[in-house]
């Protein structure tokens, strides 16, 4: 039990700041962006080469997060320069990221020098320390992230993204750029994806070619896990966001290492983390009938409102009916 | 204040469906000043909207806004001196987002949007303030996601916004098409009351006559993408609805019947 909770945190709170920037490109942009999956692995190999070329932590660390940024852009830039859709510049992305990360890291795995990264002096502890201090060094990087950018939603800039993500006319007639709230979302997004991969390659020791494989449906499962847990309902609930992204990703790390711990190969994963995915659609798309027929807990975040906030499941949220004209 | 000189607006050039929407039209409305439009549809009505605001870029005119030429300016970047309301009373806001947000959204329009709070409590209390003046207690509800207010209370919703900031131009197309009769009426007096305080030009699209002769200092009937009838004064007041029907029909324009049901 007690290694099933330390296996959890190790792996899953390096995820939180990638699941982030999911969150806020699926969510509250409504997009898909597959560079994360690129921008995951290039965050981990250039902090592997940075911290193996002597770096210090720090740097390694900015790097990382900046070389995912800069992936964002050069995804937005596609976007805006040849007008294909956000999803397809991704794709392009990732495919060629596949190549930029095996040229950065020189071969398809490196392992980190001995003693380099956050965790290089902590080798001489104890196995149950070393794993505490570990989660709390990684809780730390985790919840900043976390907590930057709930905050930067919160501001005028951050308040002007979210617009963009419900009602683009809306938001571009209140005077919002959207393609400037696009880069933004992004290089966000990737900047998150770069930080978890720095993170994800000190806290195992070692960088690899693949370990961003996968990482936007892993992100997704974990999104759809969180909103089925901490229900944020609406984009100007930021806490309830940030909650959410964090419950999702734990729980969604809890699942695998759990199927691990109950037998399954690691190979099974992939099948795991689709079924968590089709679970979570199902049970979203399901969750209204079965909150008519169960007793409904009252809704805390809006008094005096008429009906408890509308569940968010992809397929109720885009088009608003037009009004009938009347005469 | 709002000057259009010239403009040309065609909508798929060089294919079959290619259609003039705007042909060669000229409009000069002084500051301050209260228009009405009406035409049939396809007389350019909306694709006069859609130029002023920058939704559209005219292929050939200039649009000039106090002075300076915003032809080329995408819509986004015209949002300081233009504000608009939109048909769809459901398009002016965010439904997701809380009513304080949406609010928040319109009090920084057309300034550089920063790093600093969104909402605070000075702006929660300027909000409150603002909201108590529309009398539908919305004052109360700034936390709730905008998708759980009726269609009239959005559209007032849209109204306030657009006065949140100071524009030169209050952009009104067919705002008022999509509500029943009585929140019509709340929402006109409104803009009425919006169009007083700001002292702003006011350029207002409708498919009811009778409002386009009530309201408002002077009266467009556009047609074929041409300004055809313009009026101001004692000879917009004389009008009945009948005339105006005179007017588009005479044109070989079909009203239609809803613009004869509104007469």
């Amino acid at each position: 039990m007690h290694y099933l909770l330390t296996d959890t945190l190790i792996a899953g709170l390096p995820l939180l700041p990638v699941v982030m920037g999911i969150y806020l490109v699926i969510r509250i942009r409504q997009d898909f962006d597959l560079t994360v999956d690129g921008s995951l692995t290039l965050g981990g190999a250039v902090a592997a080469v940075s911290l193996n070329h002597g770096l210090p932590v720090p740097v390694a660390i900015i790097a990382a997060i900046a070389a995912g940024m800069l992936a964002g852009l050069v995804t937005t830039t596609l976007h805006l320069a040849f007008r294909v859709p956000v999803i397809l510049a991704g794709l392009v992305m990732s495919i060629g990221m596949r190549t930029l990360n095996l040229r950065v890291l020189g071969r398809p795995s490196t392992s980190l020098d001995a003693g380099a990264g956050l965790f290089g002096g902590l080798s001489g502890l104890a196995p149950t320390a070393h794993d505490w201090i570990v989660i709390a060094i990684l809780a730390a990087f985790a919840l900043v992230f976390l907590a930057g950018v709930s905050l930067l939603l919160l501001t005028e800039v951050g308040l002007a993204l979210r617009a963009t993500g419900v009602n683009v006319g809306m938001a571009r007639a209140q005077g919002v750029d959207d393609r400037r709230s696009l880069a933004l979302c992004l290089a966000l997004a990737n900047a998150g994806a770069g930080l978890s991969g720095a993170l994800i390659v000190q806290s195992q020791g070692f960088a690899d070619s693949s370990t961003g494989t996968g990482t936007l449906l892993a992100g997704i499962g974990a999104v759809l896990l969180g909103e089925l847990v901490a229900r944020p309902g609406s984009a100007s609930r930021v806490g309830r966001v940030a909650l959410s992204v964090l419950a999702g990703t734990v729980l969604y790390r809890a699942i695998l290492v759990g199927a691990l711990r109950a037998g399954l190969e690691a190979t099974d994963l992939d099948g795991i983390t689709a079924l968590i995915l089709v679970a979570a659609v199902a049970v979203n798309r399901y969750l209204p009938t079965l909150n008519k027929i169960l007793p409904r807990p009252r809704s805390r975040a809006a008094p005096g409102a008429r009906s408890s906030p509308p569940v968010r499941s992809t397929a109720s949220r885009r088009p608003e009916p037009v009004a009938e004209e009347v005469g | 204040m709002l000057c259009l000189e010239n403009i040309r607006l065609v909508h798929n050039p060089g294919t079959p469906t290619e259609v003039t929407a705007l042909d060669g039209l000229d409009l000069h409305i002084p500051a301050g000043q209260f228009v009405t439009v009406v035409g049939s549809n396809g007389a350019g009505k909306s694709s006069l909207v859609n130029v002023v605001s920058g939704v559209h870029r005219p292929r050939s005119g200039r649009v000039i806004i106090d002075g300076r030429d915003v032809t080329r300016l995408p819509d986004h970047a015209r949002a300081a001196w233009i504000s608009r309301v939109f048909d769809n009373p459901l398009a002016g806001t965010a439904p997701e987002l809380s009513l304080a947000d949406n609010l928040a959204l319109a009090m920084a329009r057309g300034g550089r949007r920063r790093l600093r709070p969104a909402l605070t409590r000075q702006r929660r209390e300027l909000m409150r303030a603002q909201l108590a003046t529309l009398g539908l207690g919305l004052e109360n509800r700034l936390t709730d996601p905008v998708a759980l207010f009726s269609a009239g209370q959005r559209q007032s919703v849209t109204m306030l916004m657009a006065g949140l900031t100071q524009p030169k131009l209050l952009l009104l197309d067919e705002h008022l098409a999509a509500l029943d009769p009585r929140t019509r009426a709340r929402v006109l007096e409104l803009t009425v009351r919006m169009h007083d305080r700001l002292g702003c030009a006011s350029l207002m699209i409708t498919h009811s006559m009778r409002q386009a002769i009530d309201v408002g200092d002077r009266l467009l009937v556009m047609a074929r993408g041409r300004v055809v009838f313009d009026a101001a004064g004692p000879d917009k007041t004389n009008l009945t609805p009948s005339d105006l029907v005179d007017i588009i029909a005479g044109l070989g324009d079909a009203p239609t019947d809803r613009q004869l049901l509104a007469g």
